[in-house]
């Protein structure tokens, strides 16, 4: 059987979301690995979101936001996105997780086929990946 | 808790032609919390609202999900549903199944199972849901309108006419912006200024608004409801509300630029109203940067002022402006090192300007005419008195200055003459004796007292000044001790002092000299020792100096004029011992030197170079190594600080003394400097002098502190490529200041330079650049009988309370220097759309006549050429300008009209003509009009002769075209104002990749931004003609005034406070914050929120460590519960 990996979605309100709406009302048909969470500015996406997502058995995340620098609904929520996003991977790394399980894309409201693409591609980079069976690893045994 | 009821929408077959509906509603009923689910056909429809209703009611529902297509459709809809069935109405989410789910997904179960999960995550955010309830905010009901074009005045007086204020800021001295420039509109062809001007003036005269013109937005902050705007209003050095328009000043400003307004086509003066119908109608006086030669001058000498008064011919109002802050013109105009000419930006084009000589003409003029000689009426008469110790340039300038101040004083000089330096050191042919006595007899004429042959510290004390009731003392006693020459045989007999050597010619007249004549050192006073011995009659004059050419301090003149009278130079040599025979001088041993490291001077150290030690003979030998002060008036009651130089120590902002009351300038505190440097410390003791009498010394010291501070904090505008701006500047050279033969000069003493006569000074001040634009030379002043005029004028800030701003910025044409291959710039009958209009104006520069540029005559055959840069997506932009099929058909109709057997040409690519009326238009001008349309861009343009060769192709016939034309009219691009972008940084706006303004929505929110309280209208938003730029402006008008129709506007809830228990205080919540919403109270030590702000993005809630951020409805804990929820299987 084809491995279906689990990914969660946080699109931002004004430009992802929207955009994800145009591929629907465009009716481009895509993956649908990807559970979407709507947050209203990438900015919000606390990197505890994702490590939750990872916990509760995601194989992958996408944050999606809007472009840089200045489509941002809220100036500049997207530029925050743009620089935990990073950070936050280099964690996940160093905790075994693939840096390939994240993505932080930018999608317009008018990039319906962008954000088809990018469910697509993501789906598939996941899928390759493989299943993500992460333990949290625990203090090594001793007296702390 | 909270019972959940799920409503699942059909959409028809929209949602359930792939997503099994009724799983849905099975599966998601034994979620937790889900007291109630079902699906019906059309949740939207009336049956299907009423049903949430119903059963929100039935089942006791807390909160609902509606699981149907994107929140961004129908989330208001079902919120008003809930709300009437008594709940809050943020206790309903839209569950997206359809955009985001089954128009996306062919595969039934896969579409139903993510259906489910997308509702489960819901569930979890809406157990935890809080009643929500936007709050009010006041409205300030004023608003503000950016840009005084047509659609600015037409938002402006649509609102205010609504019974509002309004507030209009215009950056240009006079609304109008680019309409009041055209001449006929299409396609009626009624006259522009006729339908204009009204409403212009109805704009000022308007109880309801205020108009600022000349006026920029410098900052803005707050939100819709509640801006504070920060508008500079530019000083316009005229009183709007005393002007009368009567044109006198502008009749007398010497100054010409190109008139903005004509598009270059003609010119108009610093003094200026861009054109007669100007709203508001009052002059402008034009002020950018302080000119560099005012800025270089220690003195700050108005030099473009008396440049243009020089060159219109009013050399009485010259010499004027020139002694309004120069005390001694005449000696400046010669002998002043002039740091004025080293920065003049003349330099640029060709030569720096000539401005001392310049000066020096007034001056002679004055002395010549007898006018202009006579010192202004001094209204307020001191008691003090003041005793100033030199009548060096110093001494002289700070009587001078306190004079003009009311206060009576004293010189007392040591030598027989007056002039320090000035009379002893500078020999005649450089300074003659009339001049300086000219310039001295000008400062007695004041009342300044100047008493020759007075030694302080021998005749007289300090303290005996004092003594006689001398409030303030000012030293200026120059320096005039020359350095010795440590080496053996400094004794001899045949060695002079150069500074001696000079005060005994200049004063005594002859001084015995030998044959061969050695000076050594390479400052004005070697040169002019030098110079002075030849005309002694030296017959060999030989100058030693230690460094290189490069090094040597005297002036590129002097030593210029020495080298032509035939004066020896020898660098990098230097005396080691004078040589004697019988106790009298026979020589020098030399050695030669080369140069090495930088030493504090700047300059590379000389050093010996051993075994170069040489002879040579002499009969006399001036020393002209350097001066210090001699400290005569030093006595045991006032003991001076002193440098280790033996000058004195001063407070370097007042010239204040270590001894109060006593003040210092000049070469006695800096060593040997300049005459002008010396005049800047005159001046600047004489009001330090003033404010010591007045007892605000320390008040005054700590003004120039602040001055200074302000000085330094102030950013440095990075300067223009001048050379670049220059670049099409005619070329002129410096005119030749007329000099003695060189035979004839060191016979005597007769000065060198003969200076300008009237038509050289004429023709070397109309080179002057006018670098500030307006001069100064107050002419303006003396012309308004009103007194409108204050050139002391500052810019204001002023902040004002809004509710709305209209941004109606408007358009600029893309650059025509810019658009290299139709010839612009090279040939100056290829002109814009815009300068074409200026032509057809009955009020532009040729009265309506159609002239081309070059030479005036009327063009027979004209080459119109659209979409210049425009739909070009190579070198320009790719959009249509719009306006230019119609305006272009109106040009070449209009042309038509005026020269009925011209002929005009149009090129076109596609002709746009959609409109009221305007193809029709267009038709008239091909078959009334006998306009040729000729389809095809045109390859090539040039000048033949008188004649503008077109090449271009007809795409319909694909022949190659070539036309003779007359005058070629380019249809350019247009782009947003130049002053558009920088209003998008400070209100924050959205554009296009071109920079035009982006509307909320280009479809259904074509007049407002996305931001609440900012709208829009006009080209500022893309190209467009009048009536759709006016359209759209009552539009945002009245948008504004839908917003101004209540006194409170709501807020949506949806924002983030702060739980002041969990707050930190570490503000990392109020660095991110966009909106400023948030501020760190550093007493409470938490950080307190203005709710108002706070648009409810959550970046605040994503960077706070300790979760005292919860965005309301989005908090951490409803997040990771989405999660957890969307995940689950």
């Amino acid at each position: 059987m084809v491995f279906e990996p689990k990914i969660v979605g946080f699109l931002c309100n004004w430009c992802s979301y929207a955009g994800a709406d145009l591929a629907g009302t465009s009716r481009m048909a895509y993956a649908p690995n990807v559970r979407p969470i709507r947050v209203m500015c990438s900015g919000r996406v606390d990197p505890t979101f994702v490590i939750k997502a990872f916990l509760e058995g995601a194989d992958g995340v996408l944050v999606a936001g809007c472009h840089p620098p200045s489509d941002c609904h809220y100036q500049e929520g997207n530029l925050k996105a743009m620089r935990r996003v990073p950070l936050l991977k280099k964690m996940l790394k160093q905790l075994g997780i693939e840096e390939g399980r994240l993505r932080l894309e930018w999608v317009s409201a008018s990039e319906g086929e962008k954000y088809a693409r990018v469910v697509n591609e993501f789906t598939e980079q996941v899928r390759a990946l493989g299943p993500l069976d992460w333990k949290i690893p625990q203090p090594k045994g001793g007296k702390n | 808790m909270k019972r959940i009821g799920v409503f699942v929408c059909h959409c028809g077959i929209n949602i359930a032609g792939v997503i099994d509906s009724k799983r849905v509603v099975e599966e998601i009923k034994k979620y937790p919390g889900v007291a109630y689910a079902t699906d019906y056909v059309y949740m939207c429809s009336d049956p299907g609202q009423n049903l949430i209703k119903e059963k929100i009611k039935e089942e006791k529902l807390d909160a609902a999900i509606v699981a149907a297509c994107s929140p961004s459709l129908h989330e208001q809809t079902f919120r008003k549903t809930v709300a009437l069935a008594g709940l809050n109405p943020y206790q309903m989410e839209s569950a997206n199944i359809r955009e985001q789910v089954s128009w996306v997904h062919e595969d039934k179960d896969v579409a139903t199972n993510k259906a489910i999960r997308i509702i489960r995550s819901l569930v979890e955010k809406i157990r935890l849901n809080e009643d929500l309830t936007p709050f009010g905010i006041p409205v300030t009901r004023r608003a503000m309108v950016i840009g005084g074009g047509i659609s600015g005045i037409q938002a402006a007086l649509d609102i205010a006419n609504s019974g509002y204020e309004v507030i209009l800021v215009e950056k240009e001295p006079s609304i109008g912006g680019h309409m009041i420039q055209l001449s006929e509109t299409f396609p009626t062809l009624d006259c522009s200024q006729c339908i204009m001007t009204p409403k212009m003036v109805e704009l000022n005269q308007h109880p309801k608004i205020e108009l600022l013109a000349y006026s920029e937005v410098e900052d803005v902050s707050g939100y819709i409801g509640n801006f504070k705007v920060k508008v500079r209003k530019k000083a316009r050095y005229v009183d709007l509300d005393k002007c009368t328009a009567c044109s006198e000043c502008e009749k007398v400003c010497p100054v010409e630029v190109a008139s903005d307004f004509d598009c270059g086509l003609a010119t108009r003066k610093a003094t200026y109203r861009p054109f007669p119908q100007a709203v508001p109608n009052a002059f402008v006086i034009e002020k950018t940067e302080p000119a560099p030669c005012k800025i270089a001058c220690p003195i700050h000498q108005d030099v473009p002022g008396y440049m243009a008064m020089v060159r219109v011919g009013k050399y009485q109002e010259a010499i004027n402006l020139i002694r309004k802050t120069n005390p001694l013109p005449g000696i400046c105009g010669r002998v002043c090192y002039h740091p004025c000419e080293g920065v003049c930006r003349r330099n640029y084009v060709d030569e720096t300007l000539s401005i001392a000589r310049i000066k020096r003409f007034a001056a002679d003029f004055a002395l010549r005419s007898g006018e202009g000689v006579t010192p202004p009426e001094i209204e307020e008469q001191r008691e003090e008195r003041v005793a100033i110790i030199g009548s060096g340039p110093a001494g002289l300038s700070v009587a001078h200055d306190l004079a003009l101040l009311g206060y009576r004083s004293t010189i007392f000089e040591a030598l027989p003459v007056a002039g320090g330096m000035l009379a002893a050191a500078i020999p005649d042919y450089r300074l003659p004796q009339d001049v300086l006595q000219a310039d001295i007899d000008y400062i007695k004429k004041m009342g300044v007292e100047i008493l020759t042959g007075i030694t302080i510290g021998k005749d007289l004390t300090i303290a005996d000044l004092q003594d006689q009731g001398y409030r303030a003392i000012f030293v200026a006693t120059g320096a005039h001790q020359g350095l010795e020459l440590n080496i053996p045989g400094k004794d001899l007999e045949g060695i002079y002092q150069g500074i001696d050597f000079l005060r005994r010619v200049n004063l005594k007249g002859k001084v015995k000299i030998g044959r061969r004549v050695a000076v050594v050192g390479g400052g004005n006073t070697a040169m002019d020792a030098a110079r002075t011995a030849l005309r002694l009659g030296a017959e060999e004059v030989k100058i030693v100096y230690r460094r290189s050419r490069q090094e040597m301090p005297a002036s590129d003149e002097e030593i210029k004029e020495s080298e032509e009278e035939g004066v020896e130079f020898h660098y990098l040599l230097a005396p080691t011992a004078f040589l004697g025979k019988e106790g009298k001088l026979s020589g020098l041993r030399l050695i030669k030197m080369k140069l090495g490291e930088m030493d504090a001077t700047g300059r590379r150290r000389p050093v010996p170079m051993e075994g170069t030690e040489h002879e040579l003979p002499f009969d006399t030998v001036i020393l002209a190594i350097g001066q210090a002060p001699e400290l005569t008036f030093k006595d045991a009651r006032s003991e001076f600080e002193l440098t280790r130089w033996n000058t004195l120590v001063v407070d370097d902002k007042t010239l204040a003394t270590n001894l109060p009351g006593i003040f210092a300038g000049g070469d006695v505190v800096s060593g040997p400097a300049s005459v002008i440097e010396a005049i800047a410390a005159g001046k600047k003791a004489a009001v330090s002098i003033h404010r010591y009498l007045c007892g605000e010394l320390e008040e005054y010291r700590s003004e120039l502190e602040k001055e200074e501070e302000e000085r330094r904090e102030k950013e440095e505008v990075p300067e223009p490529d001048w050379a670049e701006v220059y670049k099409e500047r005619a070329r002129q050279k410096r005119v030749k200041v007329p000099e003695l033969p060189r035979d004839d000069r060191i016979k005597n003493f007769e000065e060198v330079s003969l200076g300008y006569g009237e038509k050289e000074a004429q023709e070397e001040a109309s080179r002057c650049l006018a670098c500030g634009t307006c001069v100064e030379c107050m002419e303006c002043v003396k012309a308004c009988e009103v007194g409108a005029i204050d050139h002391q004028m500052q810019d204001e800030i002023e902040e004002f309370d809004v509710g709305a701003i209209v941004v109606a910025t408007g358009y600029d044409l893309f650059p025509l220097p810019e658009i290299g291959e139709y010839g612009y710039g090279k040939y100056k009958d290829v002109i814009d759309g815009l300068q074409f209009e200026r032509l057809l104006s009955a009020s532009g520069p040729t009265l309506g006549q159609i002239r081309r540029p070059s030479d005036g005559k009327v063009p027979k055959e004209v080459v119109f050429i659209k979409c210049v840069r425009s739909r070009d997506q190579e070198r320009g932009m790719p959009y249509c300008s719009k306006i230019c099929c119609m305006y272009t058909a109106k040009h070449a109709m209009l042309y038509k009209h005026r020269v009925h057997d011209g002929q005009p040409y149009v090129f076109y690519m596609d002709i746009r003509a959609g409109g009221k009326g305007y193809e029709e238009f267009v038709q008239r001008a091909t078959e009334e009009d006998e306009v040729l349309y000729l389809r095809g861009r045109v390859s090539k343009v040039f000048q033949h002769g008188d004649k503008i060769i077109v090449w271009g192709a007809d795409t319909l016939t694909g022949e190659k075209i070539e036309i003779a034309a007359d005058m070629v009219v380019l249809s350019t691009a247009m782009l947003p104002n130049k002053a558009t972008a920088e209003l998008v940084k400070k209100l924050k706006l959205p554009t296009d990749p071109y920079g035009f303004l982006n509307e909320a929505h280009p479809k259904l929110r074509p007049v407002e931004f996305i931001s609440a309280g900012l709208y829009l209208a006009g080209c500022c938003q893309a190209p467009k003609d009048i009536p759709e730029a006016v359209a759209q402006a009552s539009g945002a008008a009245s948008k504004v005034v839908g917003l101004f129709s209540s006194e409170e506007l709501f807020h949506d809830p949806a924002v983030t406070g702060v739980d002041e228990d969990l707050c930190c205080g570490c503000g990392i919540c109020v660095e991110v914050c966009p909106y400023k919403a948030r501020k760190l109270d550093t007493e409470k030590k938490v950080v307190e929120v203005n709710l108002a702000l706070c648009e409810g993005c959550g970046v605040c809630g994503a960077a706070c460590p300790t979760g005292a951020a919860q965005p309301k409805n989005f908090t951490d804990k409803q997040m990771l519960e989405m999660v957890s929820g969307i995940l689950r299987d």
